[in-house]
């Protein structure tokens, strides 16, 4: 069995789930135009209320359910924050908003949650799917990047067949314009946030029993997630999918590897880095030309 | 029959009044075109009908029906249409797309067409790519396709041929004969006043004219002081 291959396939589950978020991110931004430091809170909050359900011994498929519930309120709670007051604001005044957003979600969280104290997460899909090359490929893993393919599926096709779709790409286009042809702008924004948050909390109630399940950790997996979404310049949902995948791989490997490790939480800082780097370079080639 | 009345109308931009104490009357089947210089208040005036800014004072109403507090989306729907000034299509989206995002249950695209067949063999066409005629057509029609009783339209003209120019004036006016209440805002005088019924200078935020269109036409003089502003005393009480 190579030992490469198993880690980095034990990187899948992960790399879907940063693939789902970023996939996400991509959607939130080209439709509501916000940069949504939120994205992963929202889906922690609602797997918290999973991991309360069930600690108090409800049954797990309705928690599940509950949990998912709450993630989209969360979700059109924000939405609704940053569209009622924050509409007519800058791109990078609504960012700076989201993380002021996120450093209360996760002070509101922790606190509620009792802090870093050890939570009982259940695993939804324990088990391994198949097995490829000798190497155990879990449920988990093929269901995160499934609900990721998923989504960007659906999104395109929502987006290029349907009347809501077509509305929402002419209020991503000019939302005044779009406004004052009767277009209900609010209601589209909201529907947003609640898609995105209700799928986000699904990955996160799958990857939560393998990272140790507290608000805060939970809360900055947005970091890997915009990383992705980034790969994709906040367009593409295929190469922020793409992109997702191939942190969690490469995450995965570093972590088989004895002297890298312990830095391994820094690569996806390493790739916003390069990313940007890179896009640098166009604009000054723009520039030069 | 509709008519949109507005009334002591004020508007502020940072703090600063803008529109003051604006009277003004459309009413369906004729055009109500508003002059004036260059930062005089014309779009400010137009943009606070619709609801894209807040007014300070004042009532708007279509048949009796008070907007000014209304949100933009809902004062379409009271049958307020705005076309902005600078041609806001949708610009990712194709011709035929920009008009089925505005279009009301009752409207058919091919009304659009019929106004401006020239948008036909450019359906499938990114509004982006458009010409600046083409994109002036289409966010007309697009406008139409709401079902309004009264529209609003910002500069039409600017930046386009003349041979264009006509061709939308034409246009309008096909449209107010059709029923529709226009408020045709232009800072270029002469083929508005043609087209037009009631005319309105503005200079400064306040109106210093309101009277008729072939009035203001024959007097190209009084025109030119209306707009200078050496001529307060030529305002009709
Ligand atoms: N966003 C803004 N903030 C502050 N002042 C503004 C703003 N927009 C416009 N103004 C001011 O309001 C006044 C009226 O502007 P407005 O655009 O309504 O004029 P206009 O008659 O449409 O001019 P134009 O013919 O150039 O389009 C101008 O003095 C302008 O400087
Ligand atoms: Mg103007």
């Amino acid at each position: 069995m190579n030992p490469l291959l198993t880690s980095a396939v034990a990187g899948l589950t992960a790399g879907g789930t940063y693939a789902l978020l970023g996939v996400c991110a991509v959607f939130t931004y080209r439709l509501v135009a916000v940069v949504n430091f939120t994205g992963a809170a929202i889906g922690t909050a609602g797997t918290f209320v999973l991991i309360a359900l069930f600690e108090v011994g409800f049954p797990i498929w309705p928690s599940v359910l509950a949990g998912i519930a709450a993630g989209t309120a969360t979700g059109v709670a924000i939405g609704y924050i940053m569209t009622r007051w924050f509409g007519e604001a800058s791109a990078s005044t609504k960012a700076a908003v989201t993380v002021a957003l996120l450093v209360g979600l996760i002070a509101v969280g922790l606190r509620l949650t009792g802090g870093q104290h050890p939570h009982n997460m259940p695993e939804l899909f324990p088990g391994s799917a198949f097995r490829l090359a000798g190497v155990e490929v879990t449920i988990a893993s093929v269901l995160t990047i499934g609900l990721a393919v998923l989504f960007t599926i659906l999104s395109d096709l929502f987006l290029n067949r349907t009347k809501v779709g077509l509305n929402l790409r002419a209020l991503a286009d000019r939302p005044m314009a779009a406004e004052l042809l009767g277009v209900r702008v609010q209601l589209l924004s909201l529907l947003v946030w609640g898609m995105t948050g209700a799928f986000t909390t699904f990955a996160l109630m799958i990857i939560a029993p393998q990272r140790s399940p507290n608000f805060m950790t939970l809360s900055l997996l947005v970091v890997p997630a915009l990383a992705a979404a980034l790969i994709g310049v906040f367009r593409s949902f295929w190469r922020t999918l793409a992109g997702g995948i191939a942190l969690g791989i490469v995450e995965g490997l570093a972590s088989s590897i004895d002297s890298v490790s312990q830095y391994r939480s820094a690569i996806p800082f390493l790739v916003v880095l390069a990313v940007l780097l890179w896009s640098q370079r166009e604009a000054r080639w723009d520039e030069a030309r | 029959m509709s008519r949109l009345v507005v009334s002591n109308l004020s508007i502020n931009r940072a703090e600063l009044p803008v529109v003051t104490s604006v009277d003004l009357v459309a009413e369906s089947g004729a055009i109500s075109v508003v002059l004036g210089a260059n930062g005089a208040g014309k779009t400010t005036l137009l943009e606070g009908l619709s609801g894209v800014i807040p007014v300070a004072g004042g009532t708007i109403a279509i048949d009796g029906r008070e907007l000014q507090k209304a949100r933009p989306g809902a004062r379409s729907r009271e049958g307020l249409a705005h076309v902005e000034q600078g041609r806001t299509v949708f610009r990712q989206l194709t011709t035929e797309e920009n008009l089925r995002v505005s279009l009301h249950p009752s409207a058919d695209i091919a009304e659009a067409y019929a106004l401006f067949p020239e948008l036909v063999q450019r359906r499938a066409v990114k509004a982006s790519l458009l010409s600046g005629g083409e994109q002036q057509m289409l966010v007309i029609a697009r406008a139409l396709l709401t079902r309004p009783k009264v529209l609003l339209i910002d500069e039409m003209s600017a930046g386009l041929a003349p041979v264009i120019v006509t061709r939308l004036m034409t246009a309008v006016r096909k449209l107010a004969d059709d029923g529709l209440a226009v408020v045709l805002v232009e800072q270029f005088a002469a083929l508005a006043l043609s087209i037009g019924n009631r005319a309105y200078v503005m200079r400064r935020g306040r109106v210093v004219y309101d009277g008729d269109c072939a009035k203001l036409r024959q007097s190209p003089d009084e025109l030119h002081r209306l707009y200078l502003g050496e001529a307060e005393s030529a305002v009709p009480a």
